[in-house]
């Protein structure tokens, strides 16, 4: 199963929002690449633009400058091939399916033959065996992200889209969550990109990371991981681990000064 | 222990129904005090006496009228429910449909009916187009808004899953209309029911409405009271079980 | 409040309106569907005719003052059946089946029990407060029940008694859900008082509905039913404004 690359070149994404002449500038100037099996992050304060990143990789805007490319195809081709795996923040599992049927639903979509044994599997990768008829509103806030996630895997995606995935959680599922998905990942080491505001969770999870700057997002600094895969858990608790999540804290809350300081010198 | 359960079936009747109890009791001792006759305002006694011994008739007119309600809000949620589902794929339909369908709801129904009547004929066809007509509206609101009201976040899946609009529609958007759609179906249903016996009353030949309208005027008193008080019960049994079936139907979708 | 653009859906809007008024014209013009649809014109001008303007304006203030009467008899009712069972929860039960069950009764049954129990005059009066009567329970019981337990928690914390509560608390937030449930009311209350008036009124736009129904005056029928729509629209209207109000201010 081969996986992709992307690359964004000199992006810019701006909107109209209603009753404002002037148009938002989300993210301006982005350029950046993903190698294949690659799982990077991007880090950033609310407002950065990391959501719209994501969303022009999935297709679901287009730039207003410059391009995005996944394999050298628009994003647009690679949502018709159903060659796209996503979770998104608010899980959006669909309330009247079963575990079983939420994960099984990308393969109805791309009209795919539905695979039993696939489908099984998942399930007890993402630790979720016996609960396979149970319906979303029946699973706690982390279990549905595992369904979410598991339903994100099920078309063997050459490119994994991950949006805060568990930005919903407490603190402890949310990293118990992340030593799973490190699991899952390691073995199949499908092209990711995350996104997230938790630093120890892009250092715990990512081979590289962006951290973006504060609305127009743009990338101010890009820090590689030197952890070897797999990775334990116990990493976290390393001298090199919490010095790299200084260095990168260091960084965003950097991001905060030059916002400030902008916007006192414009008045 | 059985006499427990009975008493407790008691109260709990009394508990739900008293209202109902409350007006039958002020209804007798009204009826008694003003010394009414039977003609001018029967005693629940006298309705339910007839109600009894004249099995035949009210059961022949309560099908009909059923008959009619029954099929008409069949096709008024049908008609609604196509619709609401061309709009949903048409932003320009929607925008056209919507403005003038409120307009014409706002047009109240009953003069409508001798309008249609006159148009289309005195005749059954044209009491169940009528229900059609009443029940049309509620279903294509409702059933609009249920197939926008989705799971947040769905529809990115779906665009970004490259679903199909029929897809998304059937997968999505149709599900998630389906609690509007038990909504939709318990105002419709009332609605149903009266506009029946609103045309019957106005144009009809047989039916509840019909009987209602012809006993009212040979001054057959108590059966007019009987008439209305069937239709009654077919109308709360109607509310009953609709929201029975709402909630079992929120219970699985949401 | 938003500005107003003439966007899309506004347009949209008036085109299909326009549409609508343009066929009509059309199916009456050329006959389309007998001699009981007459054009939109035909119509205009029986109604503006000013011969008739007397006749008119006493069927619609007629049919108006029994609108509005059941409107405010079956709203207070409403509300004081709504507010009663929210403060006495046990007899919450009853009284939403009881509210169920009188809305079950068809309105053309509540006419003969009305000329009973008052005159004939304000029978339509009595048939549209019935109407309102459940619109205005339905939407105020589900109004009191909006305020979230955090709400209520917060208020019998500070020792609030329960009416207390009720006045500063369920009332006003229900008010948005109020006003929406007398929106849609009117219609019901403008239905009610024309079917009352078949039971024996002198005036009103119902009467004029059975008339020319009885009597194969065509024209004066759309006229009474374009009478009768206008009178929905106009309130219509009136009630959003208040709507959009109440929201902004207690919500």
């Amino acid at each position: 199963m081969s996986n992709a690359s992307i690359v964004i070149e000199n992006v810019t994404k701006s909107f109209s929002i209603k009753g404002n002449k002037e148009k938002v500038v989300a993210v301006e100037g982005i350029s950046l690449s993903v190698m294949e099996s690659e799982f990077v992050a991007l880090l950033g304060p609310s407002g950065c633009g990391k959501s719209t990143i994501l969303r022009l990789i999935s297709s679901l805007e287009t730039p207003t400058e410059g391009t995005v490319k996944i394999n050298g195809e628009l994003p647009k081709s690679m949502v018709s091939e159903h060659s796209l795996g996503v979770a998104f923040q608010d899980h959006a599992l669909l309330p009247w399916l079963s575990v079983w049927d939420n994960i099984a639903l990308p393969l109805e979509i791309a009209n795919r033959p539905i695979d039993t044994k696939l489908v099984n599997s998942l399930v007890d990768l993402v630790g979720l065996r016996g609960f396979e008829k149970a319906r979303p509103k029946q699973l706690s806030g982390g279990m549905r992200q595992r369904v979410s996630i598991a339903r994100a895997l099920i078309l063997s995606p050459k490119v994994l889209i991950l949006d805060e995935p568990f930005g919903a959680l407490d603190s402890f599922t949310r990293r118990q969550m992340n030593i799973e998905l490190q699991r899952i990942w390691s073995i199949q080491k499908i092209t990711t990109v995350l996104v997230t505001h938790s630093v120890e969770e892009a250092v715990f999870l990512a081979d590289r990371i962006f951290v973006l700057s504060i609305r127009p997002g743009k990338i101010i600094r890009e820090v590689l991981v030197p952890f070897d895969r797999p990775r334990e858990q116990s990493i976290m608790r390393s001298k090199e681990f919490h010095h790299l999540v200084d260095e990168l804290t260091e960084a965003l809350d950097s991001t905060e000064e030059i916002n400030n300081f902008d916007r006192n010198i414009s008045q | 222990m059985e006499n427990k359960n009975h008493e407790n079936r008691i109260i709990g009747f009394i508990h739900l129904n008293w209202g109902a109890i409350l007006i039958l009791i002020l209804w007798e001792y009204w009826v008694v005090v003003n010394d009414f006759n039977p003609i001018v305002m029967p005693s629940p006694w006298g309705v339910l006496l007839d109600l009894i011994k004249n099995p035949i008739i009210y059961i022949e007119n309560t099908a009909q009228t059923f008959f009619i309600a029954v099929v008409g809000l069949f096709g008024g949620m049908s008609i609604g429910t196509t619709l609401a589902i061309i709009t949903w794929f048409s932003p320009l339909l929607s925008g056209l449909i919507n403005p003038t369908a409120v307009l014409l709801s706002s047009v109240p129904v009953v003069s409508l009916i001798p309008i249609i009547a006159r148009i289309l004929g005195y005749n059954m066809a044209t009491e169940i187009i009528l229900v059609v007509i009443i029940t049309f509206f509620p279903s294509f609101v409702f059933i609009t808004a249920g197939l926008r009201a989705l799971p947040p976040g769905s529809q990115d899946l779906f665009t970004s899953l490259g679903a199909s609009r029929i897809s998304t529609l059937k997968k999505l958007a149709l599900p998630a209309a389906f609690p509007n759609l038990a909504i939709a179906l318990r105002l419709a249903a009332a609605h149903a029911i009266l506009a029946a016996m609103i045309a019957e009353f106005l144009m009809g030949t047989s039916g509840l409405g019909y009987l209602f309208a012809v006993t009212k005027q040979e001054f057959l008193t108590e059966r007019a009271f009987g008439t209305s008080v069937i239709a009654t019960v077919i109308s709360v049994i109607a509310f009953i079980a609709s929201s029975h079936f709402e909630i079992f139907i929120k219970n699985r979708f949401t | 409040m938003t500005g107003i653009y003439p966007n899309k859906n506004f347009i949209f809007g008036i085109l299909g309106i326009a549409s609508f008024f343009i066929f009509w014209q059309i199916i009456g013009h050329f006959q389309l569907a007998g001699l009981s649809w007459p054009s939109l014109t035909d119509v205009l001008k029986f109604l503006l005719d000013p011969e008739r303007h007397g006749l008119f304006i006493r069927a619609t203030v007629a049919t108006f003052r029994s609108a509005v009467m059941g409107f405010l008899v079956g709203a207070l009712v409403g509300v004081f059946l709504a507010s009663s069972a929210h403060l006495l929860p046990i007899l919450r039960d009853g009284s939403d089946r009881f509210a169920a069950v009188i809305n079950s009764v068809p309105s053309i049954a509540l006419g003969p029990i009305f000329l009973i129990l008052i005159d004939r005059e304000a029978t339509p009066a009595g048939v549209a407060s019935i109407h309102v009567f459940f619109v205005v329970y339905v939407s105020m019981s589900s109004g009191l029940k909006s305020a979230t337990r955090d709400h209520e928690d917060l208020f019998t914390v500070f020792g609030a008694s329960r009416i207390k509560q009720f006045w500063r608390l369920n009332l006003p937030y229900s008010a948005p859900t109020i006003v929406s449930g007398l929106r849609l009311s009117w219609p019901a209350a403008l239905i009610g008082a024309i079917i009352g008036e078949w039971f024996g009124a002198s005036r009103g736009i119902g009467i004029l509905i059975i008339n020319a129904m009885q009597n194969f005056q065509i024209n004066l029928l759309w006229s009474a039913v374009l009478i009768a729509a206008m009178m929905s629209l106009l309130f219509f209207g009136l009630i959003t404004l208040l709507e959009r109000l109440a929201y902004q201010r207690f919500r």
